[in-house]
């Protein structure tokens, strides 16, 4: 009984941490590689938020079952691979199912394997917790990562074309910012984010 | 007798978790593999019908052309024949593969029927730095390719693109580079066959 009055709060607080105060991308600053790169459009960004979440997921689980096994000096060995293999079943899967999708990301599917969050969230949880709570760690920091993507991709997406999800919702007086969609537009853009962030955050942390 | 015992106590459980992952990779690839060979063949017609203009219907008329690659590695390819709607012959296709910066590149490259001149190409995977190598995919680049004396072509980072001279990618040298040596090293072996075999 008191095992059930305890660990409801506990995966709450798990849960809700990688969405606002643990967020991946607003405020550890992890995986800025695809935060930059892959955000020029909602629909890539999710994309990549979905691709994170499965290997996030699944790496977490396998680090959870396999930790009272781990020798110290070989963690990080069994981390990565066990991070590489899921990631190239998703970028099989990508490549089968999402053909010009995995196209329009390129080398950054490939490129998950090296995302500090994933690493991150295999050594400091679940490395050193259960299953349940890796569980919960994960589905919560690939959520925040990917409604992170999708906040920059939308405000990106929306002033470099005036559409969200390739529909059109500026008005036709409407003047396209080119810069948004270029490597420019995703640093000015974290950088505002970043800001009001800090903002909201301002004494709580 | 101790170091090996040592070795499989410290060890054992990365050497199964590798051979699981393999596994698991292996069952993955073989599920998917002919699904993604699908994608990529149906590419492939894609662009070959946009390289060639009057394109109708293409064949494969040579399998297994042996291309002397990179280091003495043999490459196959086979050669597409493009046909307009009268069924006269509009030109040649085939796949080229070479290294790139990052990764390899697999081009698809048209010559005309006659084997005199390139059509030009498009690229059917490559993993080129993104916002420089991956230029090579961009109009401005490969129409340099269109139109060009079908034999070997050179890179240049300057002067007048002209006479098999093609002008670099400014920051992407090293992915330009790739895509020229992709046609030196495929171009005489295949207008070779197309000629050996009668079909130009």
């Amino acid at each position: 009984m008191t095992t059930k009055t305890t660990e409801g709060p506990i995966l709450g607080q798990t849960f809700i941490a990688g969405l606002w105060r643990e967020n991946p991308v607003f405020r550890l600053l992890l995986g800025m590689c695809p935060t930059l790169a892959v955000t020029a459009a909602v629909k890539p960004a999710l994309t990549m938020g979905l691709s994170v979440i499965f290997v996030l997921v699944c790496s977490n689980i396998v680090v959870s079952l396999m930790r009272n096994l781990l020798k110290p000096h070989l963690r990080i060995l069994m981390f990565t691979l066990t991070i590489s293999t899921f990631v190239t079943i998703a970028d099989l899967f990508l490549r089968a199912f999402q053909p010009v999708m995995s196209e329009r990301l390129g080398p950054y599917v490939p490129l998950i394997i090296v995302n500090c969050i994933i690493i991150c969230r295999a050594e400091a949880c679940a490395s050193k917790n259960g299953l349940v709570v890796s569980i919960v760690d994960a589905v919560g920091m690939g959520i925040g990562f990917t409604l992170a993507l999708c906040v920059l991709a939308g405000v990106r997406e929306l002033l470099s074309t005036g559409m969200i999800f390739e529909a059109k919702v500026m008005p036709a007086w409407f003047v396209p910012w080119a810069a948004m969609s270029m490597p420019v537009g995703a640093f000015i853009t974290l950088g505002l984010l970043l800001g009001l962030v800090n903002k909201l955050t301002k004494g709580k942390s | 007798m101790s170091k090996i015992r040592y070795f499989i106590k410290q060890s054992w459980l990365l050497i199964l978790s590798s051979f699981c992952f393999g596994l698991l990779l292996a069952i993955a690839n073989a599920a998917w593999y002919p699904r993604i060979l699908q994608n990529e063949k149906e590419k492939l017609n894609k662009l070959i019908v946009g390289l060639v203009s009057d394109a109708n219907d293409f064949q494969i008329v040579i399998e297994d052309v042996n291309i002397p690659g990179e280091r003495g590695k043999i490459i196959k390819t086979d050669i597409y024949k493009v046909r307009n709607a009268e069924g006269k012959t509009a030109g040649f296709a085939f796949v080229g593969i070479g290294s790139g910066f990052a990764d390899k590149i697999k081009l698809v490259i048209t010559i005309d029927s006659k084997c005199e001149k390139f059509l030009g190409f498009d690229v059917l995977s490559s993993n080129e730095t993104p916002g420089f190598g991956d230029k090579i995919k961009e109009k401005e680049f490969r129409t340099q390719f269109k139109g060009i004396v079908a034999g070997n072509l050179e890179i240049i980072k300057a002067g007048e693109a002209k006479n098999g001279k093609v002008m670099a990618i400014s920051g992407a040298t090293v992915s330009s580079e790739s895509v020229v040596k992709i046609f030196n090293i495929y171009i005489d072996k295949i207008t070779q066959k197309i000629q050996e075999a009668g079909l130009d």
